[in-house]
């Protein structure tokens, strides 16, 4: 029989971050009738932990130093425990990055569902989070464009021709139009000093 | 000298499922006479029954005054996933154990449900695994608007996505509802390889006439193939002569022309599932379902429930309706059910081979 991989669990790792305690069986016992490889942990995670595929944390009595990681930056979906509703455990619990949670106490019900919208809500963090690393670092490279076109310009070139001159350049040097311009720009500053043989003559 | 242990019945005698519900409930009755009737087994069982009548609604206070009123707490019931979803709170509140003897879709694993027919690693897996390399790749999906017809579709999809077949359409009908003329016309365009018929009941008939209708025309001449995992022999006669051609997988047909079929087979089986796990252990009717398993299988008894998920091992059985009769055409061996289709699937009985019937 060929195998389909419906949500890819089977064999996927989660570590349980709550103190001993029965209803945490439940959650236990369900995780393996899902077909995932269970471990437990308390009071600290060990260092193994950051290969885990999912992390179940207890939002009751848990504190920032149990992880080996800072808050919000887990490396893999993170599941809140919680019990106590109280505003300032949940703050704590959502600071430390939950992706999705269970109620205690913890039975059949709801692992699942949680094991799934935990993992669509870290993957969309994730892809978020790269977006905008790119468009930051785009952002910042706008200053330097506009550098680069000046060069040209105080050369004589028009402002377009300017412009087509530095995307030109990136495609003979087959880099972006952002490295580009940052090396036309460094070169500009040492014009006296070194050639590193990509200067152009914009002449 | 029999002690009685009191069950409870919750099965719809009337509404638009009640083929497939009298099956089940005959099997039930069935079974309990045969273990009231067998000196071998020092358990008898008697009966409180409610008529749930089809209605959705119904189910859980039905439960709930089975668990509370008669003090029974093992219950023989439920066909569709939705009733089944209705009652599981009844079951935590009241201290319920749930045997539910019919096909379902798998992505669940009660505490209090003992699954006792087969899960989709049991049913739609090697019927596609079947059905692809035999009748083509390009598919055509149809169920009830519900969750049995949607992840039956959902499986369907990623399973011919896996052998790059192709999905032509999928619609959904609301329960008992039969107009079909959207469905038949896609079908006439579109000229599928085979059908998946996840439609429920009258449904699923008025599905089955449209397309005996369809192929009579002369410009539709190829033959078009339909599947099911919950049609079986007691809905044979409400669909009448349409039914022909179509296959299904099960872990039971009948041998010998009967007509229950699996839904009557294993609601049966599972009243003598439970008389074997109550057999000389007065009281063990109180148990957890997990640890009535688990204390059998120390005691050296064998039991047909996985006592980690509560869902039965069975055989994946692909047969063909001719004349009247289901008559196999593959026969996979005793498979342990894999509710969330996240193991890999391995025969119980690692001697026997697949074997193939004509």
């Amino acid at each position: 029989m060929t195998r389909i991989r419906t949500e890819n669990l089977g064999g996927a790792k989660a570590w349980i971050l709550h103190r001993p305690h029965p209803s945490v069986q439940g959650l236990v016992r369900q995780l393996g009738v899902i077909g995932l490889d269970v471990r437990e942990a308390w009071p600290e995670l060990p260092s193994e932990a950051i290969a885990a595929d999912f992390i179940f944390y207890d939002a009751d009595t848990g504190h920032d130093e149990q992880f080996p990681w800072a808050p919000g930056q887990s490396p893999m979906p993170m599941i809140a425990l919680i019990g106590s509703e109280a505003p300032g455990r949940l703050r704590w619990a959502m600071e430390m990055g939950a992706h999705a949670q269970l109620l205690k106490p913890m039975s059949d019900k709801g692992v699942y569902a949680a094991l799934l919208v935990a993992r669509s809500n870290f993957d969309r963090a994730n892809a978020s989070g790269a977006l905008i690393a790119d468009l930051q670092s785009r952002l910042s490279a706008r200053q330097t464009i506009v550098r680069a076109v000046m060069i040209f310009v105080m050369k004589g070139k028009t402002e377009a021709e300017a412009y087509d001159l530095l995307r030109q350049t990136a495609m003979a040097w087959r880099v972006t139009i952002e490295i580009a311009a940052e090396r036309l720009v460094a070169n500009y500053s040492n014009e006296k000093g070194l050639d590193d043989g990509r200067r152009i003559d914009p002449a | 000298m029999k002690r009685t242990v009191g069950i409870g019945v919750l099965l719809s005698r009337s509404g638009m499922y009640a083929a497939l519900s009298r099956a089940s409930r005959d099997g039930v009755f069935r079974g309990v006479e045969e273990v009231n009737a067998d000196p071998s087994l020092d358990v008898s069982f008697r009966v409180n029954e409610r008529d749930p009548e089809g209605r959705l609604d119904r189910y859980a206070p039905l439960c709930r005054e089975i668990l509370r009123d008669s003090g029974a707490r093992h219950i023989f019931g439920c066909i569709t996933s939705a009733s089944r979803k209705e009652v599981i709170p009844e079951l935590e509140r009241f201290d319920g154990i749930l045997w539910y003897p019919v096909p379902y879709e798998g992505f669940e694993a009660s505490e209090r449900v003992a699954y006792m027919h087969a899960c989709p690693n049991q049913h739609l897996l090697p019927l596609l695994d079947w059905a692809l390399p035999t009748l083509g790749t390009r598919a055509y999906l149809v169920g009830s608007n519900y969750i049995w017809g949607w992840e039956m579709a959902q499986i369907a999809r990623e399973k011919i996505a896996v052998a790059e077949g192709q999905i032509l359409g999928d619609r959904y009908l609301p329960m008992g509802d039969t107009e079909l003329d959207h469905i038949i016309h896609d079908i006439r365009t579109l000229k599928p390889s085979f059908i998946l018929n996840s439609l429920v009941g009258d449904s699923s008939y008025a599905f089955l006439a449209r397309l005996t209708e369809l192929k009579r025309e002369t410009e539709f001449a190829d033959d078009v193939a339909v599947l099911s995992c919950n049609f079986t022999e007691c809905e044979i006669d409400a669909a009448g002569e349409a039914a022909e051609g179509l296959v299904s997988a099960g872990p039971w047909f009948e041998p010998d022309g009967g007509s229950g079929g699996s839904f009557h087979e294993m609601a049966r089986q599972s009243v003598h599932e439970l008389a074997q796990l109550l057999h000389g252990r007065p009281g063990a009717e109180e148990l957890p379902l997990a640890e009535l398993l688990h204390t059998a299988l120390r005691s050296g008894r064998a039991t047909r429930l996985d006592p980690v998920h509560l869902h039965a091992r069975q055989p994946a059985i692909i047969a063909r309706l001719e004349s009247g009769r289901f008559n196999e055409i593959k026969r996979l061996p005793v498979t342990r059910a894999d509710p969330y289709l996240t193991q890999r699937s391995q025969p119980v009985h690692t001697g026997s081979r697949l074997k193939v019937v004509s």
